[in-house]
């Protein structure tokens, strides 16, 4: 654990002085960068609810609420980004709250189905109330920090550490025993005494408050988002590919998935034949690993250095 | 309060290929136990089935768009067969493997089918959705107190056919009933020497094979897109969630409940048209607080 908090320290002070190493000009590195520790967040959140064996397919339509609740509370009451990011956090927290009570005490399958169908349902009701969301036209508001995507670096940088905390959180308290139980076996691990249910929300709502965040700090960034943007089905998609294709269940899986399969995505969008269809790698890679590798590149690696100690020891017996 | 009867006579209509679609879903949920996320793509590979066969057909025949009736003889049989195939290679290599897995790891698996083809359709076909200039579209039937199009009329015999054709199936085959007893008790078929793994095969060809036949009954009433399975997949959610998931005889009454309401909603609230789209989640959603193991059970 401690070699791990070490390696962890280590990478957030490389994320914190990587504009400085010659970046902080380049508004589109910057960009990229801005973006990646974004995704980074959703990735991490969902995996927080992945770990107890649930099947979220909300995290995109979370992370629109929050996009839409900081731009709704700049234009009623003209507050600040940085004070709108936190109502529209609140916001996403109850709204996550209402949706996991109602149905993670039910099977794992009615949590899938009622989270993809909440995700539609706001981009199709949201589309029908052009007053309140902008319609298609959408919504605009003024840069964050006048457009410093330093500064912002520093702003989503700071929302990743929170959703590395508490994915780390997760891991190295109680809660890991808890959620391992759940995730095998519900009734066993109601049996031996975890409130099960109340594990389940928590966990949700701490996880959608992140990708709300991650939205809310999105809106600002971007200055612009409509229904079809902020609700996109491809965020939610995202938000449990990365986490798949690094490895499920861990702190790093999510992180270095989002790593890999972003800077893909990046290339294969403007590249013909993919452009808008890039996502078909994104079902082609969650197929992939379900079936040939269910713990990711992490458990591939892990696999290769389990098998290499043998050849180690071949090799030092032959001297 | 003249609109009433027609109303609630689209309502019906409605509800048509609804039970159509979410009875291929009820199956598979309940025989295999699966949620199949990528149902939705069975209807859209169904449709574009249909709108190719439209398009060679009326070129070919010279018929222009009084094809209608030939797209829909040889349109059903010909994509039913070609989807219980891709479901059939679809459970083989992808789905029996992850039937002993936790459930999180078969929901991903039929979630990253679905996404896998709704963007490989749009990159081999196209984005864009398409418009197939069928007869019977926009053509009416004038009754004294309604006025519906054939395309509808059509819908829904085809789907009243299929729907009343498969509960013969499920009641009065052999197959229909190693299908139920699996989905009544796993074990217990096994025991009395039902071959599961052969009928959980059949029963996803079939469910894929039903919403082909729905698809191809929907280039008729829209246009056909890559993306038009979302919404279809959520509606069935929504009447399987209604009827009790894996209660196969509930699915009609969820069914006409649905399209009812969808139609009245539309057609009385203020600003329906609106509200009609996000009927679906209500519907989910108060289940699921009132009585989440289905209203008939």
């Amino acid at each position: 654990m401690r070699r791990n908090l070490i390696a962890w320290a280590v990478f957030i002070a490389a994320v914190a002085v990587l504009p400085w190493l010659g970046v902080s000009n380049d508004r589109y590195l910057m960009l990229l960068a801005n973006v990646m520790l974004m995704f980074m967040t959703l990735a991490l959140s969902w995996d927080v609810v992945a770990r107890t064996g649930q099947l979220s397919l909300a995290h995109g339509a979370f992370f629109g609420l929050g996009a839409y609740g900081v731009a709704i509370a700049h234009r009623t009451w003209a507050l600040h980004p940085l004070v709108g990011i936190v109502i529209a956090a609140c916001a996403v927290a109850t709204v996550a709250l209402a949706l996991g009570v109602v149905t993670l005490r039910l099977r794992g399958i009615y949590f899938a189905i009622a989270t993809l169908a909440f995700a539609e349902v706001l981009r199709t009701v949201a589309l029908q109330f052009p007053d309140f969301t902008g319609g298609t036209v959408g919504i605009a508001m003024p840069p964050l920090f006048d457009g410093d995507r330093v500064l912002s670096y520093y702003l989503i940088g700071a929302i990743f550490v929170l959703a590395l905390a508490t994915s780390l959180a997760v891991r190295w308290t109680r809660l890991h025993y808890a959620v391992t139980a759940i995730r095998a076996n519900e009734t066993v691990a109601q049996v031996m005494g975890i409130d099960v249910v109340r594990v389940k929300v928590v966990l949700f709502v701490a996880s959608a408050t992140l990708a709300g965040l991650a939205g809310a700090f999105y809106m600002p960034f971007i200055t612009h988002t409509d229904p079809n943007d902020a609700f996109d089905i491809g965020r939610s998609v995202a938000s449990l590919v990365f986490p798949i294709f690094g490895g499920l269940y861990t702190t790093a899986g999510p992180v270095i998935g989002t790593i890999l399969m972003r800077s893909l995505e990046e290339y294969l969008r403007v590249t013909p034949p993919w452009k808008e269809g890039y996502q078909v790698v994104y079902g082609l890679v969650i197929v992939v690993a379900v079936l040939f590798m269910p713990r990711g590149l992490l458990g591939l690696v892990q696999d290769l250095r389990l098998k290499r100690p043998d050849r180690r020891w071949a090799w030092r017996f032959s001297r | 309060m003249e609109a009433l009867p027609q109303t609630l006579l689209f309502g019906i209509l409605r509800s048509g290929l609804y039970a159509l679609t979410a009875l291929g879903l009820a199956i598979s949920l309940g025989v295999i136990g699966v949620v199949n996320f990528a149902h939705g793509e069975f209807v859209m590979l169904g449709a574009f089935i249909g709108f190719w066969l439209y398009l060679t057909l009326s070129g070919v025949s010279g018929l222009g768009p009084a094809v209608s009736p030939l797209v829909i003889v040889i349109g059903l049989p010909l994509s039913a067969i070609v989807l219980y195939a891709i479901a059939a290679g679809v459970y083989r290599f992808t789905l029996r493997p992850v039937l002993r897995q936790p459930e999180l790891n078969q929901m991903l698996l039929t979630f990253g089918l679905s996404i896998l083809a709704v963007n490989a359709t749009s990159i081999v076909l196209s984005p864009q959705a398409k418009d197939a200039n069928l007869a019977w579209r926009f053509d009416l039937l004038e009754l004294d107190f309604v006025n519906v199009t054939f395309a509808r009329i059509a819908a829904f015999v085809v789907s009243a056919v299929l729907v009343g054709a498969t509960y013969l199936l499920l009641a009065r085959t052999k197959l229909g009933k190693q299908m139920r007893a699996v989905a009544q008790n796993r074990l217990g078929a096994q025991i009395v020497g039902i071959p599961i793994d052969r009928v959980y095969e059949f029963a996803f060809g079939l469910s894929a094979a039903l919403a082909a036949a729905a698809g191809v009954m929907l280039i008729f009433q829209t246009q056909v897109s890559p993306f038009l399975g979302l919404g279809t997949l959520l509606k069935s959610f929504s009447i399987v969630v209604l009827a009790g998931l894996g209660n196969l005889a509930g699915v009609i009454w969820a069914s006409l409940l649905l399209g009812l309401a969808e139609q009245l909603v539309s057609q009385y609230v203020p600003g329906g048209a609106a509200l009609r789209d996000g009927l679906f989640f209500v519907i989910i959603f108060l289940v699921l607080i009132v009585k989440p193991s289905g209203l008939r059970r």
